[in-house]
């Protein structure tokens, strides 16, 4: 009996050095394929976007619009610090733009907008929607130079078949500056998935915790503001790990009220509660039941979630909150990746519909 | 899940070496379960109508997690449905839906009416995924004549979700055909402790119904532990035999005193060492088997049966049976035939020395109220 253990117990054992082998390897595939990221489950390049882009230095809100004439500005070779470039010594903010072409073949599918790596501080726009940010501006300056620049794109941004406007903002404190490498291009990964709400944008957020921060008349006016889907990490909360809210108003347009909707709210590292209208309507891991006591977390950040809402809790044609309690049990932390918004039961149905077919 | 692994490489080394008893059970299949199914990932309570019509529908494997059949990364709810034929209903025997594993969530309905459910969904959320399901049909539910639909509400928070692991059918326990009358089926049932509930006298109309045997949290008591009775009342059939007779209760998680029209007949501790069981923990593997003291019986009236359950911890209740009256000879039979559940006596090596050392013959549940 006492040999059997042992024999079942060394096999578990090396089962386990087995797998981790297993798992190193693929952990180690994305970097031998190079244009694929194993963060993202895969993406694939559609269309590179290195090469000349318009550049300008300095900063005005107006250079985020479609509409602005960049014609007269110098052009610029993307990726690469300014400093080799001609703009040696330069630090601050510039602006880089480019019109880019996107194939209405593409229409179903997730598209995601990689600038690799930039040199200190990004926001990019597509035709005047900002769909990233990374880093934080002054006065809350925080770099943010080592960090991949993958934002995804939202369907309803895009002008199919026509002239598309990428703007980025970026700013540099110090030595080099700009977009400065990384493999700059236009990805795809698995089926898009058709929003009803968007909910991907500027965010209340406010480290800490205070269970009244669900409630829908909560004051969160001091917050401050975030770029939701994205890493905390690399929007101005360095090395910050625990406990953080994240708020937002949305209105909830709708011509059928008794659809049922599915929130989803991407992933989320580490484990999340997600409240609407102070109503409780979901959660992924399990929060310590008293404060100060650790969490055990394991793959919950990994989790895609969606999150059903029952009928009647989205106000037709009214503000609606939603407010989302984050614990971060250490690294990255936030709600970092998408899709982030409503979509009818129907059309969820159909999606996963559609990503069957394609794995099969 | 990291734990999820963790918890089953500890479940299946704590299982060799305590040499927990996996299967003791004499189930036979009468409806194979196992193949496609309908599936639809999300909710709608339409879709646990027999008349739904499901031709629509994506279709997906059972057992078998969705994550390996096109749904990687789906986390929520969905639903399962199947159709199917059942051409001979023993009459001797309750009948079991058996899904095997589910995770994390499950509610399961026949033909439109709800049969049992494990763990709990949003917003209270609680996984069942470590359960293995079998609900009890009620017989009134089964159309004997043509389809029935089984629809299965599942809700998976993440990682792995689905039916995901086998056997999936409908099932007889064979150890109902000892049974001279089968009391299984709808009993009266009531969560606390009174001593009042013995009595043949007593009116539980106040009561909820239940199925017997199956666990009570698959039966709406998700959360609960502690003490819940169990009561019925029957009459015997004329002409019933007149030999010595024995109630057996089947398997009980984990305590109980079982009275006759208010007479005690019973209790686990008077049993365990007929069963092999000499250490005390084992009381939920211990099969009820109560020797009916002559003249209990009221032969021209109606009888009542009410049963003291003591859950400690974890799935609680009558939860196997047979249920019912046995002969004596069929008793001894019944004691024969499942002798070696317990590993020879003794339910694992360790609990062998334990014993050999410790020897601990009569200790009992130190929450168990035995001044009752």
């Amino acid at each position: 009996m006492i040999i059997q253990i042992m024999i079942i117990m060394i096999t578990i054992f090396n089962k386990n050095m087995i797998r981790n082998l297993f798992l190193s390897l693929i952990i180690c595939l994305p970097n031998l394929g190079g244009k694929t990221f194993a963060r993202e489950g895969n993406l694939v390049l559609l269309q590179s976007l290195e090469g000349r882009w318009q550049f300008s230095i300095g900063m005005n809100d107006e250079w985020t619009s479609p509409k602005f004439n960049d014609t007269s500005w110098e052009s610029i070779r993307v990726p690469s610090p300014w400093e080799d470039q001609g703009y040696n010594g330069y630090n601050g903010y510039a602006f880089y733009r480019k019109k880019i072409t996107i194939s209405s073949k593409y229409r179903d599918r997730m598209l995601y907008l990689n600038m690799g790596y930039i040199d200190d501080v990004d926001e990019v726009y597509l035709n005047g929607k900002k769909i990233g940010s990374t880093g934080s501006f002054p006065p809350n300056y925080s770099t943010a130079y080592n960090a991949e620049r993958i934002y995804y794109i939202p369907a309803e941004y895009i002008n199919f078949d026509g002239s598309n406007q990428v703007a980025v903002k970026v700013y540099d404190a110090e030595q080099q500056g700009g977009i400065v490498s990384g493999d700059i291009g236009l990805y795809s990964g698995r089926n898009s998935v058709n929003l009803d709400v968007n909910l991907q944008s500027t965010w209340k957020f406010q480290p800490g915790d205070d269970p009244r921060r669900k409630e829908p008349n909560f004051d969160d006016n001091g917050w401050s503001e975030i770029f939701v889907p994205g890493k905390w990490e690399d929007q101005g909360y360095r090395d910050y790990d625990g406990y953080a809210w994240y708020r937002k108003s949305f209105v909830f347009k709708t011509t059928n009220e008794n659809e049922k909707m599915v929130l989803l709210m991407g992933k989320i590292d580490d484990i999340d509660q997600v409240y609407i209208n102070g109503t409780f309507v979901g959660s992924t891991g399990t929060f310590p039941s008293r404060h100060g006591e650790e969490a055990s977390t394991g793959q919950e950040y990994q989790a895609f979630r969606g999150y059903y809402i029952p009928v009647g809790l989205l106000k037709k044609d009214q503000k609606n909150i939603i407010a989302v309690r984050v614990l971060d049990t250490g690294g990255d932390g936030g709600i970092y990746e998408g899709p982030v918004g409503l979509i009818t039961q129907t059309k969820y149905i159909d999606y996963w519909r559609k990503i069957k077919r394609d794995n099969n | 899940m990291k734990t999820k692994h963790y918890k089953s490489i500890a479940f299946i080394v704590l299982a060799l070496i305590l040499g927990i008893p996996v299967h003791a059970e004499d189930l036979r299949k009468i409806v194979s379960l196992s193949g496609s199914w309908r599936f639809s990932i999300g909710d709608d309570n339409k879709w646990a109508s027999p008349s739904f019509d499901d031709s629509g529908w994506d279709q997906i494997r059972v057992p078998g997690k969705w994550e390996d059949q096109g749904y990687n990364d789906y986390n929520g709810y969905a639903w399962y449905r199947r159709t199917f034929r059942i051409n001979d209903i023993p009459s001797d025997s309750p009948i079991f839906l058996i899904l095997g594993r589910i995770d994390d969530v499950d509610e399961v309905y026949l033909n439109g009416r709800e049969i049992g459910k494990s763990g709990k969904f949003p917003p209270d959320y609680k996984s069942a995924y470590d359960r293995t399901r079998k609900y009890i049909i009620p017989k009134e539910l089964i159309n004997a004549n043509g389809d029935n639909v089984i629809s299965v509400k599942v809700y998976d928070s993440y990682l792995e979700g689905g039916i995901v692991e086998g056997p999936a059918g409908i099932y007889i326990d064979e150890d109902n055909e000892l049974l001279a009358l089968n009391f299984s089926g709808k009993w009266k049932f009531q969560t606390g402790d009174n001593k009042g509930w013995k009595y043949a006298d007593y009116n539980d109309e106040g009561w909820t119904s239940i199925e017997v045997p199956s666990v009570w949290e698959s039966q709406g008591y998700e959360d609960y532990d502690g003490y819940g009775w169990y009561r019925l009342k029957f009459s015997l059939p004329q002409n019933f035999t007149t030999g010595e007779l024995y109630l057996s209760l089947g398997k009980i998680d984990d305590i109980d005193d079982v009275y006759l029209n208010g007479e005690h007949i019973g209790n686990v501790y008077d049993l365990r060492k007929d069963f092999g069981y000499r250490n005390s923990g084992g009381e939920y593997n211990v099969r009820r088997v109560y020797k009916i003291h002559e003249g209990l019986l009221n032969r021209n009236g109606s009888n009542i049966i009410a049963v003291r359950v003591y859950d400690e911890q974890g799935l609680g209740g009558i939860y196997e049976g047979p249920v019912g009256i046995m002969s004596a000879e069929n008793a001894r039979r019944y004691k024969n035939r499942h002798h070696n559940d317990y590993g020879n006596r003794y339910n694992s090596f360790w609990e062998y020395m334990f014993n050999k050392f410790f020897g601990n013959d009569n200790s009992n549940n130190d929450n168990y109220d035995n001044d009752f």
